[in-house]
């Protein structure tokens, strides 16, 4: 028989047993459903990671207070100084951070602002909209301007961001004068985005706005990647000699590279997971279509065997069932990239990172028509096996 | 003699023994029967005389214990299963007792699968099955499912699928046991009129009056085979 002609026949008897069909499929509807959303998962997750990434430089080393707010001995300004004389260190500097009420006429946002050194601006990449970045100057002066970021001069300006240049606006009511605005950042995916903040010079935060609550991190760069480790060594000793009250361990030194790979392996973790979730529900489906097949095959047996009566060979029968829960499996497995892509959108509402591939639906097909196959063989051989004799004899 | 006298069936000391645990059942024993072309042949016997058993031997549905078979020259025992689907697909045309149609499948479409089986085009195929269906007077019923039909209907059906191929042995296992008779005569009817178009028709009955009908009949009691 050609297969065309077969394929019709398997399409005349699913299309009169469309329900069971249908209940047949859920299985691998769901099943294909959750492989196309694994897929778009871990590509998303991966997208957001490189994104983070190429903000990050490489090299970047986080020193931080390991408890927030219970710092007994504080980083200072001098600790950066001192993890710059490293070899292995290119620059350090130390940043301030803050929160409160930026205002600017009648708008105001509670927002936070950053204490930074002048270097701050070039190690994190930032670009300007307009006016200039704030410098060496600015810091000796202790002079009150700042750089704002995009969306909070957004918002200060209810939508025109340029225009808050050469302004004055009120950080936690000291008054300070706008000298740029900075280009959209999009989300950095750490726990505050520049776009939100403003930006003044580390002295000034410490002179205005923080006082003796000054508490900083300090950001150091390390010459290259091959050098991060040296210099997280060296930052330790350095901590450990310069804060006998509690020594390096009340900070915590972060990498970009380890975080990098930690964020990785997180992701690597959730898709695995997800997978593995799938691979049940394709088995359980299989064993669905498995059982299903088998009451098909018994209701058929005086079919089969009228069939073999007329000519079908073995091969012709297998190829039929087979067929039958191939079909089956596919359209399901159709459905399920449909209902895949149906629910991208209440991933997104909450907030993970996806992103529909062409390989997820393949390999969600794939899935779906494997798990016909191997699940569908078994009732397919059983009827190609059966004796015509017995078979015709069957009631 | 000529192609009149061809043999069609030549079944030598047919022998069919069943395991029935440790017990033998001798279903055929010795049997022996030849049928030449265009020859009309009832093959009449009660339930258990081994009718059934003799119908699947011949129709090439089973293989005996021992004996001799050949059916149209070809010696079905030495022949392996793919062998002999092909052989009932091309040397056989099969009428039941039950139909035996497809339930999901419409009047040409029956009809048409012997021949989709044998590897013809479909066109093809459509075109000789509505002949053939129309030829048994079944012009309006071309896309009918067997459930639209009647008895007498669906066994015209099984038989327009039963020569569509031009089999050259039509082999009717009880075809009118589940007709009434008015069917039944109709049926028959068109069985005499396939052997007058030189069809060989070999019919299994336990009905003496149909098999009364037929050019020949052989009776056939516990396994063994009388001539007349």
């Amino acid at each position: 028989m050609k297969l065309k002609q077969l394929f019709k026949l398997v399409l005349i008897n699913i299309y009169h047993n469309k329900m069971r069909t249908f209940l047949t499929t859920l299985g691998v509807i769901v099943g294909t459903a959750t492989i196309f959303l694994v897929v778009a998962i871990g590509k998303g997750g991966e997208a957001q990671v490189n994104e983070q990434y190429s903000k990050l430089n490489v090299g970047t080393i986080i020193i931080m207070p390991a408890q927030r707010g219970k710092v007994i001995d504080p980083l200072t300004k001098k600790d950066a100084e001192l993890f710059q004389k490293s070899k292995n260190i290119a620059a350090a500097f130390p940043i301030l951070n803050g929160s409160g009420d930026i205002k600017y006429n009648n708008y105001s946002d509670k927002s936070s602002y950053l204490g930074i050194m002048p270097q701050y601006q070039e190690a994190s990449n930032l670009n300007l909209l307009g006016g200039r970045f704030l410098t060496e100057e600015d810091e000796k002066k202790k002079a009150r301007n700042a750089v704002v970021g995009f969306e909070l001069a957004n918002v200060l300006t209810d939508g025109s961001p340029e225009d808050i240049l050469e302004k004055t606006i009120d950080i936690n009511r000291r008054k300070f004068e706008v000298v740029g605005v900075l280009k959209r950042m999009g989300d950095s995916g750490s726990r505050q985005s520049v776009d939100d903040s403003a930006f003044i010079p580390y002295s000034s935060a410490e002179r205005y706005l923080l006082g003796t609550r000054a508490n900083p991190v300090i950001n150091a760069q390390a010459t290259g990647l091959e050098t991060v480790k040296g210099a997280i060594q060296d930052i330790t000793n350095i901590l450990n000699e310069n804060h006998r009250l509690g020594g390096a361990e009340q900070f915590r030194i972060m990498d970009a590279g380890s975080r990098l790979a930690s964020a990785q392996e997180t992701a690597r973790t959730m898709s695995l997971l997800l997978l593995s979730v799938a691979v049940v529900v394709l088995v359980v489906s299989g064993i669905g279509i498995m059982n299903v097949m088998f009451v098909t095959v018994k209701e058929r047996t005086k079919e089969i065997g009228t069939l073999k009566a007329i000519g079908a060979k073995k091969k012709e029968i297998l190829g039929q069932f087979l067929a039958e829960s191939v079909v089956i499996s596919l359209v399901g497995g159709i459905l399920g990239v449909i209902l895949g892509f149906a629910n991208l959108p209440v991933l997104k509402y909450f907030q993970l990172p996806a992103l529909p591939s062409l390989s997820g639906v393949l390999l969600g097909l794939f899935f779906s028509v494997t798990t016909g196959i191997f699940f569908g063989f078994y009732p397919a051989w059983q009827a190609a096996e059966l004796n015509p004799i017995d078979a015709l004899r069957y009631e | 003699m000529g192609k009149e006298s061809k043999c069609i069936i030549d079944a030598r000391n047919i022998v069919k023994i069943y395991q029935n645990g440790a017990e033998e059942l001798k279903v055929l024993d010795d049997v022996s029967v030849k049928v030449m072309k265009n020859d009309f042949i009832a093959i009449l016997g009660p339930s258990g005389s081994g009718k059934s058993t003799l119908m699947n031997v011949l129709g090439c549905l089973d293989l005996p214990t021992s004996g001799q078979y050949f059916l149209d020259g070809i010696d079905i025992l030495t022949a392996k299963e793919d062998q002999l689907a092909e052989i009932r697909n091309k040397k056989i045309g099969f009428v039941f007792q039950k139909f035996n149609l497809l339930p999901r499948l419409n009047a040409v479409q029956n009809v048409m699968l012997p021949l989709l089986y044998r590897g013809v085009e479909e066109e093809e195929a459509v075109r000789i099955a509505k002949e053939k269906l129309k030829m048994l007077g079944l012009g309006d019923r071309l896309n009918h499912r067997p459930n639209e039909l009647s008895g007498g209907q669906q066994q015209r059906v099984a038989i327009a699928r039963a020569i569509v191929g031009n089999p050259p042995l039509i082999l009717a296992d009880e075809p009118t046991g589940n007709l009434d008779s008015k069917s039944s005569m109709e049926a028959i009817k068109i069985f005499k009129e396939l052997n007058q178009a030189r069809n060989t028709i070999v019919l299994i009955t336990h009905d003496t009056e149909v098999a009364e009908q037929m050019k020949r009949v052989v009776y056939i009691k516990d396994g063994r085979l009388f001539q007349n």
